[in-house]
C-alpha cells in the first residue's frame, strides 16, 4: 500500500520534471513572450542560471534533491521562492477543503443512514431525488446560485474573499469570526457538491446491510433503535463510505478550484490562475505538485485507516 | 459494485428503454439540434457588437446583451457547439485510449494485466482538474488540444470497465469453442467480443461525455478555455468578471442561462446513463426487479 503510494508520487514528480523538457521548444522560449528578442548570449546565460545546459540526468538529480529540501524553484512572476508563495495560499485551500470534507461526511452519513432506515418514505424519496439533481449541478453553477441566493437577494454573507482586509491587528476572536463568516458560502457550496455522491453510496450500502441476518438478531436482542441504526447498521456501511471519502479528496480539490474562483477566495486558485496567465511555469508546477501530493496523501491515510477498521481490506 | 437488494421508490420495471432515458435523450437532442443549427439560428455573430450595453431580453436580443453589447442568445448557441464538439472528440479519444489499455489487459491477463492496471491506478490517483490545468498550460488551449488533453486524463475508468468485460467474456464457452476451432485473438475480438461490448461502450461514452461537458465549461470559466471560441464557461466568466454584476438584475440573463444550460445537459447525460444501466448489467437488474434512482446515480458516479 505504502509502496504503491511511493511509486505514484515518484511518477508524478518525474512527469512534472519531464513535461517542460519533453515538449517541442524549450522552457526559456515558453516563458518569454517574445522569444526572438533573446540574444544568444542572454539565452546561454539563462540556460546556465536554470541549469538547462547540464546533462538531463544531472538536472533530474538536482531537481529531486531540491524537492527533498522543499525547494520548488523560484517563481518568475512573483520573484519569490515557489515554496513561500505556496505557504501563503495553501492554508486557505486546506481550510476550505478540510471543513467541507468533514461537514459533508457528517451530514451525508446521518442523512444516508436515516434515508435508508426509512426507505420508501417521502423523506427518503425526496432526499434521493434532491441529491441526484444536486449531483448534476456543476460546482461553479452551485456556487453562483448560493451567491445569488444568500449574498445578493438576501445579503446574509459576503460576496467573496477570505477575510475582511486590513484586520491583521484585530483581536484574534473577531478575526476568527470574520474567517468563519467568509467561509460559510464557499464551504456550503463544496459540502453540497461533495455530499450528493456520499449520500447515495451510503444509502445503498446501508440498505444492503439492513437486509442482513445479524440485523434481525440484533433487533431480537432488544437493542434500542438508535443503537441498531448507528452501531450495527451504520458501522457496517462505513467501509464503502470511507473508501469514497478518500476517492473524493481528488474531486474535492478540483471542486475547490472552481469554488475559489467564484468566491475570489485567497486559496490555491488565486495563485494558480495568474501563474498560468503569466506562463510562470515553476509556480504552475509547484501548485500542481502540492495539490497532487495532498490528494495522494489523503488517499493513503484513508487506506491506512480503513485497513485498521476492517482488516480484510489490508494488503 | 455489490448487488444490493432493496425496495425502491416507485419506478418502472420491465424491458425496453425506460422513460427517464427518453427524457434524457430529448434534452440532449434539443441541445445537439440547437448547436448544429447554431449558425443559422443565431441572429448575430457571438462576438459582434450588435446592441447596447447590458440590454435586458427583448425581441431583438432574446437573452439580452452583455456589457460589450454582444448578443447572449448567439453566445449560448455557439457555446452549445463548443461543448458538444469537445464532448464528441473526447468521447472517441477516451474510448480509443481505454480500449488500447483495457482490452489487452483483460484478454491477455497475467503480467500485462498487472502492469497496465497499475498505470490506470496511477492516473486515477492524480486529481483530474489540476492535471488538466497543468497539461493545458504546457500543451496549449485550442479546442482540439483541450479535447486531446481531456482524453489523456479521462481514459482510465473506460479502460477499467472494458478490461473487466473482456476478462469475463473470455471465459465464456462460445469463445473457448471459437478458439479451439483455430480462431485467432483478432477473430475472437472482432466477431465475438466487440458485438457484446456495444452497450458497455455506449454507457461509458455517456459518462465520459458528461464529465467533458462539465470540465469544458469549467475550464473556460477559469479562463483556461480556447480563447478564440465562445463557450458557456466563457460567457459565465465574462459575467463573473464584470463589476457590479450582482447589484442589478443583469445576472438573470447573463449569468443564469449558461449555468442552467450546463446543468440541463448534465441532467440529460445522467438520465440516459440511468436508462442504460440495466441494459449494461442485466444481472443486477434481475437481482433488483425495481429501479431505484439512488442505485443508478451511484453506479454512474462510481464508474467515474
Amino acid at each position: 500500500m505504502v509502496a504503491g503510494y511511493v511509486v505514484t508520487v515518484w511518477i508524478v514528480v518525474t512527469v512534472v520534471f519531464g513535461l517542460p523538457r519533453a515538449l517541442p521548444g524549450d522552457p526559456i522560449t515558453a516563458s518569454i513572450q517574445d522569444a526572438s528578442a533573446v540574444s544568444p548570449e542572454l539565452r546561454t546565460m539563462m540556460e546556465r542560471r536554470y541549469g538547462l545546459d547540464r546533462p538531463l540526468i544531472e538536472q533530474y538529480g538536482s531537481y529531486l534533491a531540491g524537492l527533498a529540501r522543499g525547494d520548488l524553484g523560484e517563481s518568475i512572476s512573483l520573484r519569490t521562492p515557489v515554496a513561500t508563495a505556496l505557504k501563503a495560499h495553501l492554508p486557505w485551500t486546506l481550510l476550505l477543503v478540510g471543513t467541507s470534507l468533514a461537514l459533508s461526511s457528517l451530514a451525508s452519513f446521518i442523512a444516508g443512514v436515516n434515508a435508508a432506515w426509512r426507505r420508501g418514505s417521502f423523506d427518503d424519496r425526496f432526499s434521493v431525488v434532491t441529491m441526484t439533481g444536486l449531483h448534476a449541478i456543476p460546482d461553479y453553477a452551485l456556487s453562483i446560485i448560493l451567491v445569488i441566493g444568500l449574498a445578493v437577494t438576501v445579503p446574509l454573507f459576503p460576496l467573496g474573499g477570505g477575510a475582511e482586509p486590513f484586520t491583521d491587528d484585530a483581536p484574534l476572536v473577531s478575526r476568527a469570526v470574520d474567517l468563519g463568516y467568509h467561509l460559510v458560502l464557499p464551504a456550503a457550496a463544496l459540502s453540497l457538491s461533495l455530499m450528493a455522491t456520499k449520500f447515495l453510496i451510503l444509502r445503498s450500502a446501508m440498505v444492503s446491510v439492513l437486509g442482513s441476518e445479524y440485523m434481525v438478531a440484533a433487533r431480537a436482542k432488544g437493542l434500542s433503535e438508535r443503537r441498531l441504526k448507528y452501531r450495527h447498521a451504520g458501522r457496517n456501511a462505513l467501509g464503502p463510505f470511507l473508501n469514497l471519502v478518500g476517492i473524493q479528496a481528488g474531486a474535492a480539490v478540483g471542486a475547490a478550484i472552481f469554488i475559489e474562483a467564484v468566491f475570489d477566495y485567497p486559496g490555491m486558485t488565486s495563485l494558480l490562475l495568474p501563474a498560468i496567465g503569466q506562463l510562470d511555469f515553476p509556480l504552475i508546477d509547484g501548485c500542481f505538485l502540492v495539490l497532487a501530493l495532498l490528494v495522494l496523501t489523503a488517499n493513503l491515510v484513508v487506506d491506512l485507516v480503513q485497513s485498521r477498521i476492517d482488516p480484510r481490506t489490508a494488503g | 459494485m455489490r448487488p444490493v437488494s432493496q425496495s425502491a421508490p416507485a419506478g418502472r420495471a420491465g424491458p425496453g428503454f425506460p422513460k427517464v432515458g427518453w427524457i434524457g435523450l430529448s434534452l440532449l437532442g434539443t441541445f445537439v439540434l440547437l448547436g448544429a443549427a447554431g449558425p443559422v439560428l443565431a441572429r448575430f455573430p457571438p462576438r459582434a457588437l450588435s446592441g447596447g450595453s447590458v440590454e435586458p431580453p427583448s425581441f431583438e436580443h432574446l437573452v439580452g446583451t452583455n456589457q460589450l453589447g454582444q448578443d447572449l442568445a448567439s453566445q449560448l448557441l455557439f457555446g452549445a457547439r463548443s461543448s458538444l464538439l469537445v464532448a464528441s472528440i473526447t468521447a472517441v479519444g477516451t474510448l480509443l485510449l481505454g480500449a488500447l489499455v483495457g482490452v489487452p489487459a483483460g484478454w491477455l491477463g497475467g503480467k500485462t494485466d498487472f502492469v497496465l492496471m497499475r498505470a490506470v491506478d496511477v492516473v486515477l490517483a492524480v486529481p483530474r482538474l489540476p492535471l488538466l490545468i497543468i497539461l493545458g498550460a504546457y500543451l496549449g488551449r485550442d479546442l482540439v488540444t483541450i479535447a486531446l488533453v481531456m482524453s489523456v486524463v479521462f481514459w482510465p475508468p473506460t479502460a477499467r470497465i472494458l478490461r473487466t468485460e473482456v476478462r469475463s467474456l473470455r471465459q465464456r464457452l462460445h469463445l473457448k469453442a471459437a478458439q479451439s476451432f483455430g480462431g485467432g485473438a483478432g477473430h475472437a475480438l472482432r466477431r465475438h467480443v466487440l458485438p457484446e461490448l456495444r452497450l458497455v461502450i455506449v454507457a461509458t461514452l455517456v459518462i465520459a461525455a458528461s464529465r467533458v461537458v462539465l470540465f469544458e465549461a469549467g475550464l473556460a470559466f477559469l479562463g483556461l478555455g480556447d480563447p478564440s471560441r465562445t463557450s458557456w464557461g466563457s460567457t459565465m466568466r465574462d459575467a463573473q468578471m464584470s463589476r457590479g454584476l450582482f447589484y442589478t438584475r443583469i445576472w438573470t440573463w447573463w449569468m443564469l442561462p449558461p449555468a442552467v444550460a450546463v446543468t440541463l445537459v448534465l441532467l440529460g447525460f445522467t438520465f440516459v446513463g440511468m436508462a442504460l444501466e440495466d441494459g449494461v448489467n442485466p444481472r443486477l437488474a434481475r437481482h433488483r426487479p425495481r429501479r431505484s434512482p439512488a442505485r443508478l446515480a451511484v453506479s454512474t458516479t462510481a464508474a467515474q
